[in-house]
């Protein structure tokens, strides 16, 4: 039998588009997620906290990885190893903290010798980081060998005023969870208690104090960390493997939401 | 009733809906315009949601348009030579290609409409502050639909009407159409690049100079000539596609003929512009790091760099399928034998550079192999994944395919000028000394910072497009007159090279949905980058699986969509020997050789 030629054209167009999706999907998948808003704003933080959500931000809404590295010199934007201890002596009258503010808000005042002018105000659309952040991303970069000593009011109030774009700032996250349903579930059933404190809910100190998790970290963290708690990593200074990985299994979706809700209340 | 004719009518009415439609849009009362800034800022379209919606529709639309526009540049310069030299066959040809053209006419004004609809339905708050920048240029782009159109509608039902004496007046609307088609293209283009780097607003999004600085932004021009250049690629490769298609179809050794013939012109105008297209992309990326250096940095090095990867192997792959089918064309031209022996190196140079040019900068690699390799990058072919390897290698592979087509322009021709070995000797120094160039500064970008490697590729392809010109200049002069060696057995060629001319049109069109992707996702979450934020829940940009999976299924719409279109352009055609419109279809077997 004679295979029609549209056929045969068609089967051909198939297999080599096939053949170009088969391989786009072989690669890494990488999405870029709009980031999430942090504040910090009138809450106590912990230099600890701090700098570990200033780490967040360098690595995912800063987009500070693209340019810098820690502890490999860098083409496009200087090593960022020991930055904390040199940012003190890189401008004479000026301290370490404020060199550091001033590299991020105007970063056209002062460029390292030997690399292009190409560094954008961190606070300013694209990247347009809001005032807290810039305060955690200040503290992160003070850690990489000097002291945290940068407080919210070391930033000015100007930071991040045009942090929303003409579009207005992103969309608030909306649960349908109940946060009361939510703090019987983290007492009762997902018995987190035992290893968490929580505001006036005490807990074993197996893990990190979740008294203000929702200042120091985005919805989107919590609520992956209760799923995946070994994806998303352990907190510094914790054991590694304590957390069970079945809450997914073991919390109906209702139970779920309630839980996040509630944390998302700790602040 | 004559198809062509309903096809033509409907090509009408769309074009003038979508003028109408944005006619409309321009006018709506200030009222109206502030009610809309009240409404919602997204709706959610059924089942598939707003965002693959307006994805599938641009991409369709861009589609078409990018054929619309493209065919008819090179339609009117083979009509050109078909007149000047009075030979009939190029008329026909030109008139074919013109009956793509209008066949998929309406297709792209409907197609335009609808997303018009989904934009002002689905994103009203981005729709609305778009307006309120481009406000001015509605006006002017439903004007140039209408022009396009009537002038469009002329030159095709005029054909017949305007020939002879008449044929400069032909000739003119064909000329008239495309600088209204480009004029359209340009108008659309602002908006584009608008929303990739606006310009002429500050930091809240209001308009501060006049409309002409927000057209004028940094990616304007360098898009506007990129899409150019790539519409005329396009509109080739879907022309020989077609011609393939009939070829493999045809019960003729006449009509095979014919189609091989039509085919190798596409392929032929695909090839060349195809050439400088990558000098055009070479500007783009300029422009976008002159405009925001985080924006280039996270297309060339961010979570858009694989993404160049997948580019890669397209490129390649449509390098190497343009040059098997010069090759395979060659085989039916008598006196090409002599040119064999150049088949295997050109091979070899461009495999190599396929693959230096596919090879990703890091590995996906298991923790293990990257703790064995000390890192993420191949201690050796690490090397190979870098710009100064990248760049070196296409331009090798630009003067490659060169040399493939003057192999081909040549074959069956035997040179008398006096003074033949002194232009082949500068000629073959043309080239080396081209590849010499583009080999030192590759070599040398290894050892500079990336600010003075970036300056090294206009470099090399200045060398390229040197040697292009000097060899051409020699080349035209030197085989004029030449004796010939045979004629060109059209038809003959194997089948396969048909199914070659099809994989160009089908990886081409899958590369343009992968740059539409490209362009669009170095947004990432925003409507008008650092201007009007993407707040909607489908902010995120995509991985590079979903949008090919995506991609893939567009284009499949797309060809289905134009394989009916063709089939229902060609019904007028049944039964009637002469062709459309009365057009004598030439008769090609063993014939000329007087072709491009």
């Amino acid at each position: 039998m004679q295979v029609p030629v549209g056929v045969k054209v068609g089967v051909f167009s198939l297999v080599v588009m096939g053949g170009y999706s088969w391989f786009a999907n072989s690669i890494p998948q990488i999405e870029s997620k709009p980031p999430q808003e942090l504040s910090l704003e009138g809450g106590n933080v912990t230099p600890a906290q701090l700098v570990k959500a200033g780490e967040e931000i360098y690595k995912t809404k800063g987009t500070c990885e693209i340019c810098h590295k820690i502890g490999e010199k860098g083409t496009r934007a200087p090593d960022l190893a020991g930055i904390g201890s040199r940012a003190a002596k890189a401008k004479q009258g000026m301290s370490g903290k404020a060199y550091l503010i001033e590299s991020l808000i105007q970063p056209g005042a002062f460029i390292v010798e030997g690399y292009p002018p190409i560094m954008p105000a961190v606070d300013k659309p694209p990247i347009a980081l809001n005032r807290s952040e810039v305060w955690a991303l200040t503290a992160f970069l003070e850690s990489l060998g000097g002291t945290v000593d940068v407080t919210l009011s070391d930033i000015p109030e100007t930071v991040g005023g045009s942090a929303a774009g003409g579009g207005g700032a992103p969309a608030p996250l909306a649960l349908p969870g109940d946060p009361k349903a939510g703090k019987t579930v983290y007492m009762t059933k997902g018995a987190c208690l035992a290893c968490h404190k929580a505001g006036d809910i005490p807990g074993t100190p197996v893990g990190p104090d979740l008294s203000q998790i929702a200042k120091i970290q985005t919805p989107d963290y919590i609520m992956k960390k209760i799923l995946d708690p070994k994806g998303m990593g352990t907190v510094s200074g914790f054991p590694p493997g304590v957390m069970p990985p079945t809450f997914g299994q073991t919390l109906t979706a209702k139970e779920y939401t309630d839980l996040v809700a509630f944390l998302l209340t700790l602040r | 009733m004559n198809s062509g004719r309903v096809v033509g009518r409907s090509a009408f009415a769309a074009g003038l809906l979508l003028a109408g439609a944005v006619v409309v849009l321009s006018t709506l009362p200030a009222e109206a315009q502030q009610a809309a800034a009240r409404e919602p800022a997204y709706r959610d379209f059924p089942l598939i949601g707003s965002r693959l919606a307006v994805w599938a529709v641009a991409q369709l639309h861009l589609n078409f348009a990018a054929f619309i526009l493209g065919v008819p540049i090179f339609a009117v310069i083979i009509e050109i030579i078909g007149w000047r030299t009075r030979d009939a066959r190029y008329d026909w040809l030109a008139h074919e290609f013109v009956k793509l053209t209008f066949a998929a006419f309406s297709t792209t004004a409907l197609l335009g409409a609808l997303l018009l609809f989904l934009f002002v339905g689905y994103y009203p708050k981005f729709w609305t502050y778009m307006t309120s920048i481009f406000f001015p240029t509605y006006w002017i782009y439903a004007l140039l639909f209408f022009a396009e159109t009537f002038t469009v509608y002329l030159w095709y039902y005029g054909w017949n009407w305007l020939q002879g004496p008449r044929k400069w007046i032909h000739v003119g609307l064909g000329v008239l159409s495309n600088l209204f088609g480009t004029a359209i293209l340009f108008v659309a283009n602002s908006w584009v690049t608008f929303m990739i780097s606006p310009a002429g607003v500050d930091e809240s999004g209001a308009l501060t100079g006049g409309v002409w600085a927000a057209i004028t932004n940094f990616t304007w021009m360098p898009i506007n000539i990129h899409r150019l250049i790539a519409n005329v690629v396009f509109g080739g490769t879907i022309a020989g596609a077609y011609a393939a298609f009939r070829f493999l179809a045809a019960k003729t050794d006449e009509e095979r003929a014919r189609y091989d013939w039509m085919g190798y012109v596409g392929n032929f105008v695909a090839l060349s512009a195809f050439i400088v297209l990558p000098f055009a992309g070479y500007w783009l990326g300029r422009e976008i790091y002159a405009f925001n250096q985080t924006m280039g940095i996270t297309m060339m090095g961010g979570f858009m760099s694989w993404l160049w990867i997948i580019q890669a192997i397209l490129i390649g792959i449509l390098f190497l399928g343009s040059n098997y089918y010069l090759w395979l064309g060659m085989e039916r031209i008598p006196g090409a034998e002599r040119y064999r022996k150049y088949v295997p190196p050109m091979l070899i140079i461009l495999t190599i550079g396929f693959m230096v040019w596919a090879t990703p900068r890091s590995m996906v690699v298991t923790l293990d192999e990257a703790r064995a390799m000390g890192g993420t990058h191949h201690p050796l072919l690490g090397f190979l994944g870098v710009m100064s390897a990248k760049n070196t290698v296409v331009n090798l592979m630009i003067l490659t395919t060169f040399l493939s087509y003057i192999l081909y322009r040549r074959a069956n021709k035997l040179p008398t000028k006096p003074w033949v070995k002194t232009g082949m000797a500068v000629q073959w120094a043309a080239f080396g000394a081209a590849a010499a160039v583009v080999v030192f500064y590759g070599i040398y970008g290894y050892f500079v910072e990336s600010i003075v490697r970036i300056g090294f590729s206009v470099y090399q392809v200045l060398a390229v497009i040197g040697a292009i010109v000097v060899v051409m200049a020699i080349d035209v002069p030197m085989f004029k007159g030449a004796r010939s060696t045979g004629e060109i057995r059209w038809g003959t060629i194997a089948p396969r090279s048909q199914y070659v001319l099809i994989l160009l049109a089908v990886t081409f069109t899958w590369l343009m949905g992968l740059m539409g992707f490209a362009r669009s996702g170095i947004r990432q979450h925003w409507h008008v980058y650092g201007v009007l934020r993407d707040t909607s829940a489908e902010a995120v940009t995509p991985a590079l699986g979903y949008a090919a999976n995506m991609i893939t299924v567009v284009t499949l719409a797309f060809f289905a969509l134009v394989m009916f279109i063709f089939w229902l352009g060609g019904l007028g055609e049944k039964g009637s020997p002469e062709g459309a419109h009365g057009h004598a279809a030439p008769v090609l077997a063993g014939g000329s050789d007087r072709d491009a």
